[in-house]
């Protein structure tokens, strides 16, 4: 294969986009913790466990398939079932491929009053979070700071099943683990502003709990999206500057509500799933970078000339989104992705993606 | 003896609370149903079952979403926990199949395989739920126990999907005839087709109608 030369590096790229201009061609990035590790022969868990492997593999990996730096991170800085004093393992035997969550904090709505604000130098991985935002300051790359939503955390905590059951019968239980969720999110990013400084920090937020697989555009009206406003409001006093949001899974109903609301700083990144068509995504937020969509479970089970007719595809529709685009998976990448079809969207953007 | 007229109106209450979402007045009809002498299966099929059809009908026209589901299924179970231990052994033998489900290994992820479980309960299966993170040799094993006409495996992540093939090949190779079924988000007709499975559904509604189509097939 004929590789193009780049005629910016990656952060040039990642700038010209934030500044509305155009770079010399589409960025890729790729949500690929587990992928990382694996690919560099170290194993999945590794990825959540050991910062100093995570970071070794997705420097290697990153600069193997030619991705840019959105986002780079090992799994979520801050969690809600473990951070909040749940049970969580590392991935173990062959079919795993994330944390497990063997025990939620809150069983009942008795549990909610008695819990405690978790450390937010010390809770769950955060420790490890941090390991890995310092190596990625010592490489001069962003420092990504990785949360779910208020929504998706707080049903974390107590179980989405029953979270799901309180937005109908029992909304005060609902605001109670929402406003302790965002919270510790804050308490967490304001220990990550006073080692870093809000300049280098990058953060980034997705909300699989919010998806209309689960709930109506009734419920994120009414129980996510007043917290996303919040959290936008904290974000800018905190004086961060960048954000990217994965708008995980169908989230189709949703986007006008999203779109009106639009809390974020223009532009923002703002990732989707495959179930949402990059065209539909670029007409309900001009303003902001668009970045997705190729579906993982294709990337896993496809051909790699599925993978790039996909990615082909949503590089045509994205390209001239007004905001700019990304491209890369709809969702976390598969940790079992053949090498080949992660390849088989690199040269898609190779093949399509340049500007000139 | 109750009449025609107040047999319909309660059942159709029955009915309302399970759509309403309404446990506790799903209880008290249930109640008020035997002590009028209806028939507990009827009460079932007609009020129970019959509102979960609804409820089905409403999540596909995007108007209930799975919150509305959970609660409508706990209205639903805590009806036929008042109703079922009277029903007739020769009545409950009306079974319509029986299904083994499971969330396949490396998976926690059960909120979708309890929806199934609702629809399915609902529709007349007898049910053998193995619950989430299920090893593979327990299907083959719950399989050969309950000698069950169909087995529904559910995955949420693109990791333990990839055990379905696997289970697909153990199951097939232990009753070559058994029907099986995979749902949860990573998948789809092509994925369920490449791993061998019978069949496939988007949903637990879906499901369930899928189910009756491979096993009057197969029937």
């Amino acid at each position: 294969m004929q590789f193009r030369q780049d005629r910016m590096t990656s952060l040039e790229r990642i700038d010209a986009l934030f500044n509305y201009q155009r770079p010399d061609r589409i960025p890729v990035g790729a949500m690929s913790t587990g992928f990382n590790t694996k690919n560099a022969g170290f194993t999945v868990a590794d990825a959540y466990e050991d910062p100093d492997k995570s970071f070794k593999a997705m420097m290697w990996t990153t600069q193997q398939y030619g991705w840019d730096p959105i986002p780079q991170y090992a799994g979520h800085t801050v969690l809600g079932a473990w951070d909040f004093g749940g049970e969580v393992r590392m991935p173990q035997g062959e079919y795993e491929g994330a944390l497990v969550v063997t025990s939620c904090p809150v069983k009942d709505e008795s549990d909610i009053d008695s819990l405690e604000m978790p450390d937010p130098k010390k809770a769950g991985r955060i420790p490890r979070a941090m390991r890995f935002s310092e190596l990625q300051a010592a490489h001069d790359i962003p420092v990504f700071f990785f949360s779910r939503s208020p929504f998706t955390m707080a049903a974390n905590i107590s179980g989405i099943d029953q979270f799901l059951r309180w937005t109908m019968k029992n909304p005060e239980a609902c605001e109670k683990l929402l406003r302790l969720s965002i919270d510790h999110i804050f308490n967490v990013l304001e220990y990550w502003v006073e080692s870093f400084g809000p300049d280098k920090i990058f953060a980034w937020m997705s909300s699989p709990s919010e998806s209309n697989q689960l709930i109506s555009p009734r419920t994120l009206k009414k129980f996510a999206l007043p917290y996303h406003v919040e959290y936008h409001e904290r974000l800018e006093k905190l004086g961060i500057e960048r954000f990217g949001f994965h708008i995980c899974g169908d989230q189709n109903l949703n986007l006008s509500l999203l779109a009106e609301a639009s809390p974020w700083k223009h532009p923002s990144v703002l990732s989707f799933g495959h179930e949402v068509d990059i065209k539909t995504a670029a007409e309900h937020f001009p303003k902001d970078i668009i970045y997705g969509n190729i579906e993982p479970t294709i990337i896993q089970t496809g051909t790699p000339e599925q993978v790039y007719e996909l990615s082909r595809d949503a590089v045509e529709k994205g390209k001239n989104a007004p905001g700019g685009f990304i491209l890369g998976p709809g969702c976390g990448l598969p940790v079992m992705a053949p090498p080949v079809n992660v390849w088989a969207m690199t040269k898609a953007a190779n093949d399509f993606g340049w500007y000139d | 003896m109750i009449s025609e007229e107040k047999r319909s109106e309660l059942l159709k209450k029955i009915h309302d609370s399970v759509v309403e979402f309404e446990e506790e007045t799903s209880v008290k009809l249930c109640t008020e149903a035997l002590n009028e002498e209806i028939d507990p299966y009827d009460a079932i099929m007609e009020g129970l079952a019959a509102g979960m059809e609804t409820v089905g009908g409403l999540y596909e026209q995007k108007e209930y979403f799975v919150p509305e589901l959970l609660l409508c299924s706990d209205a639903m179970y805590a009806g036929l926990d008042i109703l079922r231990p009277h029903v007739k052994v020769d009545k409950s033998a009306k079974a319509v199949g029986k299904i083994i489900m499971g969330v396949i290994e490396g998976d926690i992820h059960d909120i979708g395989k309890t929806l199934v479980k609702t629809m399915f309960e609902a529709a007349g299966w007898e049910i053998y739920d193995l619950g989430k993170d299920v090893k593979l040799e327990k299907f083959v094993e719950e399989l050969e126990r309950t000698k069950a006409d169909v087995v529904a495996l559910s995955a949420l992540m693109t990791t333990s999907m990839l055990a379905m093939p696997k289970v697909i090949d153990m199951l097939k190779a232990q009753v070559p005839e058994v029907i099986v079924m995979v749902g949860g988000a990573p998948l789809s007709p092509e994925i369920a087709k490449q791993y061998g499975a019978d069949g496939y559904a988007k949903d637990a509604i879906a499901a369930v109608k899928e189910a009756d189509r491979l096993f009057t097939k197969v029937a």
